[in-house]
């Protein structure tokens, strides 16, 4: 969509655009660096003042990246978890041949992956693997802010595995139907996950009393949370959908802030703008939106549309830079504030 | 929707086990040189294949929507297909290989249900290898065998080498009287004509207007209450169009649990396009195709395939859309 008449966010005009050509399929901060995983296996790293460092990791898609206290662990669909240092060195933790690496997740020096029906979580004493064991294939994995808790999202509902005396002890919320990504409230009080159909489900973990947030018009894709409420800001209407999770009853009964309008196409992709009450809204046509956390949010464009669904937004780590990749492979890495 | 060139077509291969689908695989795969595929194989399957990318997968059946039981579907389908979309390589196709007891249903399901699925990837057709010696046996014993005939683009009965022509004469009317219009591709070690199971679109609208099945009105003097079977009809007087969406989505609603497949042409009073549709259980896609060719007779053809459709009432609701 390279139309002339399109007026360039400042974004764009001080931001560097890199045609990659495999979909960015995830993103994560490590150090003061975003690294990007791709569909084509690589991974790159994009740091404020330097050029990208590209490394070639899996073969097939990477499926799944997170952040490990000494480097990106990543799953990918040639059935590996892998650990690559900045400085482009590539572990492999773990082999498992055809069977793809859906998710992966850290804690310090703790590191899980699922596949398949199993989580596989490598502390570090241990060269072996714990492997838990779920009724269906897992669609998400999350681990709680102190590391003690792990919730898995599967067919049915959600298990969650506490830490007791050096053993993992599960217990389980139910809901019908398939459950993918998972995640907790900052709090540690809630669990989120989004759902096959186009809705997200919830648990106050204290007595598993659960909620759904529906309405959608497209499948929930992503989440995040922002502002002190906080607020649940979550993907897959023409808006940002705002989910208040302060009091005791977090949004059950109340109506969500609906958030950066302006754009024609669902949202694919949401994140928060950390410290501000802001949120980055993505859309399907490759639009990227930073808007307000209030009932009558001011909108600044961040990205004209590509034509790609946005597929990840991340913020560097010294919040300097925004990052956003799409489905094809484009990516904007540019500086956050004026100059 | 996107348009159906950025669509990766998905085949899907299901047969009772020994019945040689491990064998076509391996031949699609290794005839169609220069081409891409991915194959999804399930944790039951031989092993041997011999392709770069293949993903092993649990069959695992969802219910959607508070277990409508048309929103059954293969979760794992829809997170592997989901997975293959982000590849940078693009795939010519996608195979799926289905255990032997499979219910070819919510395979199909799920390329209806599933947005992010039928925006970039849609059902070629459904390929079934069945085995001249034992198929019969199994179609008396086993639902999914019928059912595997029923969603049957292709039938590839196989291993004819070792039955006489009476007997592959009397499988063949078998399979006739389930499905009618299937096609059935005789064969020895899988070897048919690629083309003839791959590319076929067997799922999209246009296919519909080439269905010719024999129109016959089945007679159910000597089934079983739970057989497949499938019966027809023709109007030479056109539709009303209101008086066939009310028939037609009840009967839907109310039996769609039997009626496996159901295709149809339809012409419409004061109407000057054809109408088209085809159903997996209660889930239809339709659409009007454009105005009937010159020369061609106008007339609406039904096909219906399932269990219990004595019980129905198919041939009077149909007559009763008739218009005025």
């Amino acid at each position: 969509m390279n139309n002339e008449s399109v007026i360039k966010s400042r974004f764009e005009e001080n931001g560097k655009v890199f045609e990659t050509g495999a979909p960015v399929t995830g993103a994560v901060s490590i150090e003061n660096a975003v690294a990007v995983g791709f569909g084509d296996g690589s991974i790159r790293f994009f740091w404020p003042d330097n050029d990208p460092l590209e490394v070639q990791a899996h073969s097939g898609a990477i499926l799944s990246i997170a952040s490990s206290n000494d480097g990106v662990i990543t799953g990918g669909q040639d059935g590996r978890f892998l650990k690559i240092s900045t400085n482009a060195e590539v572990e492999e933790i773990y082999n498992f041949g055809t069977r793809w690496v859906d998710n992966v997740a850290a804690y310090e020096s703790m590191v899980l992956c699922s596949s398949g029906k199993n989580v596989y979580i490598w502390s570090d004493e241990n060269d072996k693997p714990k492997i838990l064991e779920h009724q269906s294939t897992i669609g998400g994995i999350a681990i709680d802010q102190n590391g003690r808790r792990i919730a898995v999202s599967c067919y049915g509902g959600v298990t969650l595995w506490r830490l007791e005396k050096n053993k993992w002890k599960s217990s389980k919320f139910a809901w019908k139907g398939s459950h993918g990504k998972v995640g907790f409230s900052p709090d540690g009080k809630y669990l989120v996950t989004t759902m096959q159909e186009n809705e997200l489900h919830a648990w106050r973990i204290r007595d598993k009393a659960s909620f759904a947030m529906s309405g959608y018009p497209s499948k929930v894709k992503s989440f995040t949370w922002a502002g002190d409420n906080p607020y649940l800001v979550t993907a897959g209407a023409k808006e940002a959908i705002c989910w208040p999770f302060d009091g005791k009853e977090g949004p059950k009964g109340r109506k969500p802030l609906c958030i950066a309008s302006g754009g024609q196409q669902n949202a694919t992709f949401v994140e928060s703008l950390p410290g501000e009450k802001a949120v980055f809204a993505g859309f399907r046509n490759g639009m990227v939106l930073l808007s307000e956390l209030s009932e009558h949010p001011n909108d600044v464009l961040i990205q004209n549309p590509t034509g790609s669904e946005v597929s990840n937004i991340s913020i560097s780590p010294d919040r300097s830079h925004i990052l956003v990749g799409d489905s094809k492979g484009q990516i904007l890495w540019s500086p956050l504030w004026e100059q | 929707m996107e348009n159906s060139s950025s669509q990766v077509p998905v085949t899907v291969l299901t047969g009772f086990l020994g019945a040689g689908k491990t064998t076509l695989l391996n031949r699609i795969l290794t005839e169609q040189h220069g081409r891409r595929y991915a194959v999804i194989v399930n944790e039951f399957g031989e092993q041997g294949i011999d392709n770069d990318l293949v993903v092993d997968a649990d069959e695992e059946v969802f219910e959607m929507n508070n277990g409508c039981i048309c929103c059954t579907v293969r979760g794992d389908l829809i997170r592997i297909l989901g997975g293959l979309m982000k590849r940078a390589d693009q795939l010519d196709a996608i195979i799926v290989e289905t255990t032997g007891l499979a219910d070819p249903a919510p395979v199909a399901q799920t390329f209806f249900v599933d947005q992010d699925v039928a925006d970039r990837t849609k059902l070629d057709a459904i390929v079934t290898v069945a085995d001249a010696v034992h198929l019969s046996t199994q179609l008396g014993e086993h639902h999914e065998a019928e059912e595997q005939i029923a969603f049957a683009d292709v039938v590839l009965l196989n291993k004819i080498d070792l039955v006489d022509q009476s007997q592959i004469t009397g499988v063949k009317d078998r399979i006739r009287k389930i499905n009618p219009y299937t096609k059935i591709i005789e064969t020895n070690r899988c070897a048919a004509p690629l083309e003839e199971i791959l590319g076929l679109n067997a799922f999209s609208l246009d296919r519909v207007l080439e269905v010719e099945p024999d129109f016959l009105d089945s007679d159910h003097d000597h089934e079983h209450d739970d057989d497949v079977t499938s019966v027809s009809f023709v109007s030479d007087t056109p539709l009303d169009l209101e008086k066939f969406e009310k028939w037609f989505g009840n009967l839907l609603q109310t039996h769609g649990q039997n009626i496996l497949r159901s295709k149809g042409i339809l012409d419409f009073k004061n109407e000057k396009d054809r109408y088209v549709f085809q159903g997996v259980h209660m889930l239809m896609d339709a659409s009007p195709m454009g105005p009937w060719p010159e020369k061609s007779i106008r007339n609406s053809r039904v096909v219906f395939i399932g269990r219990k459709l004595e019980t129905m009432n198919l041939k009077e609701g149909f007559e009763s859309c008739k218009s005025d």
